[in-house]
């Protein structure tokens, strides 16, 4: 059985080998666009930086935050961020024309997981240099709010799983594609998502925060951990993000199969 | 004259059945993403006043502040309804073709689209201001028409301007494989420097002194400003992006000949 499993993750991790090269190699053959990529996500990264930097000029807190710990905590989903436009960013947008394409057939056919495929085949090498970039805002704002030994050792596994949480609610949104006959309307839904979760979650009314920690937690994917680096007795949203991601990522397998069920090959 | 003007009312009445044709996918592409970004700045400003109307930020209460933001996503309403993709696309898959025997050019064509969503974009506005009149108890939205007037015009000229820049982006698919990454680049400069998250008055003044001579302040606040009431001298308003809108269309001008001398009719 162990021998089963780890075959089987071998096996996923030579394909995504192949899928890491041939992104690579496509890159390195539009180095404009790689560069023009990277530009484009440290302009996003700056600007949302200086924004905090500007409000927080006139004012001292903001909710129940200093200037350090809200850029902390954009630091954080910067980082978050910069994985998704680095993993998986690309394969959402090009998601759509599978389906209205029929493209999609092909990835079906093949002896590997079709969400994997779908969603993990594309990686953004010019995002992944980004990785320095926020690393080293997250790091510089830690060490301004002395985060404990504890905090540092948890921060990358709570960035994976701000990004486990972030990427299994997207990916059940994207699956609505399969109902609708222009799909790429969608992606906008998810960066919007994206935009909401980037704030931390007292600047919302208590009732659109109970919606977005519980219904649809996005509020937990970059509040839960920040709130839990900060103050490790405010432990509870932390678990709530566990159980989103057990949540959504079961809840993706399933409306995964429903929508290959309603999927009619190019002529859907 | 007439059959000229109505090659110009064809193409306009074609974008409004495929931007009918796909309606939900243009409230999520446009409509959405703005009421989305205007709820989160709602919430992120009443936090930072902490819900008080006595506390003034940028010499705004929160009030005035909520106003500002209203307008500002009702002026985007009208100034950002323009995308490249498509263009970018046709130069790309070598679509561009027909457009040159046609007796409508790729400019005309686009210029057409453009005007037909910018219709519907005016009519979404003019929809968004008299609900928000009723509906917000004349809080946010002081009605003058005058203001009005101005501040719409205003809008409909940084609109062109906004076109312009967005079809010089789209044609420089001659040369580059990917033109969305300087497009999402040049949003994220304009939202930033435009005031639409923040206003300019919270910016360092040189910093403001040396922005009124690009286009970003009149994009969102110098409009939202005058449709609030507070009118500025209106010839460097006009002169300013007249000279920017100009400079951007015999740029785009002179882009076009000389990517059509690379053009080779099978893409690019």
């Amino acid at each position: 059985m162990t021998k089963h499993i780890f075959s089987r993750i071998k096996h996923y991790f030579n394909v995504y080998q192949g899928f890491v090269i041939t992104c690579f190699i496509e890159s390195m053959n539009f180095r404009l666009h790689f560069v023009l990529l990277i530009l484009m996500d440290l302009l996003f990264y700056i600007s949302a930086l200086a924004s905090i930097h500007i409000i927080y000029n006139h004012v001292e807190t903001i909710g129940v935050w200093n200037r350090e710990q809200l850029l902390f905590f954009v630091a954080f989903m910067l980082g978050i961020n910069q994985l998704t436009m680095t993993f998986v960013s690309e394969s959402y947008w090009r998601f759509p024309e599978l389906i209205r394409s029929g493209d999609l057939d092909f990835i079906l056919l093949k002896p590997i997981g079709a969400v994997f495929s779908v969603f993990f085949r594309y990686l953004r090498p010019g995002s992944l240099l980004n990785m320095i970039f926020t690393w080293g805002v997250i790091t510089y704002y830690g060490l301004r709010l002395n985060l404990s030994v504890f905090a540092w050792c948890a921060l990358p596994f709570l960035l994976l799983l701000g990004f486990l949480l972030q990427n299994a609610i997207e990916m059940v949104i994207s699956c609505s594609m399969f109902w609708m006959l222009e799909g790429s309307g969608v992606n906008f839904v998810r960066m919007e998502m994206q935009q909401l979760a980037r704030w931390p979650d007292f600047i919302y009314n208590k009732i659109v925060s109970r919606i977005l920690m519980t219904v649809l937690p996005i509020l937990l994917i970059g509040s839960a951990p920040v709130r839990f680096l900060f103050n490790i007795n405010d432990w509870i949203p932390f678990m709530g993000m566990g159980l989103g991601i057990l949540l959504f990522w079961g809840i993706l397998s399933f409306i995964w199969q429903l929508g290959l069920a309603s999927y009619e090959s190019a002529s859907s | 004259m007439k059959p000229f003007l109505s090659k110009w009312f064809q193409t306009m009445q074609v974008s409004w059945s495929n931007l009918m044709v796909y309606k939900l996918n243009f409230f999520l592409q446009i409509i959405g993403p703005m009421l989305v970004f205007f709820f989160i700045k709602l919430s992120l400003w009443s936090s930072i006043y902490g819900g008080y109307d006595y506390v003034k930020i940028g010499g705004y209460t929160l009030s005035e502040m909520l106003s500002y933001h209203l307008w500002v996503m009702i002026a985007g309403m009208i100034i950002m309804s323009s995308t490249a993709s498509n263009l970018s696309e046709d130069i790309r898959l070598g679509k561009i073709s027909s457009y040159l025997i046609y007796p409508f050019s790729f400019w005309e064509f686009h210029t057409a689209k453009y005007l037909a969503r910018q219709v519907i974009q005016i009519v979404i506005a003019l929809v968004t201001i008299v609900s928000c009149y009723f509906l917000l108890d004349r809080l946010y939205i002081a009605f003058e028409p005058v203001s009005l007037s101005i501040g719409i015009f205003v809008a409909l000229l940084a609109g062109y301007y906004w076109f312009a820049v967005n079809y010089l982006i789209g044609i420089l698919a001659f040369w580059l494989d990917e033109t969305w990454t300087i497009m999402v680049g040049l949003q994220i400069m304009t939202y930033f420097f435009s005031g639409a998250i923040i206003p300019l008055e919270l910016f360092p003044e040189t910093m403001v002194e040396i922005l009124y001579w690009t286009p970003f302040p009149y994009i969102s606040f110098v409009p939202a400003k005058i449709l609030m009431g507070h009118i500025p001298p209106l010839l460097p308003v006009i002169g300013v992006l007249g000279f920017w809108s100009l400079l951007i269309t015999m740029i785009s001008y002179l882009v076009w000949k000389k990517g059509l001398s690379l053009y080779t009719a099978a893409g690019m």
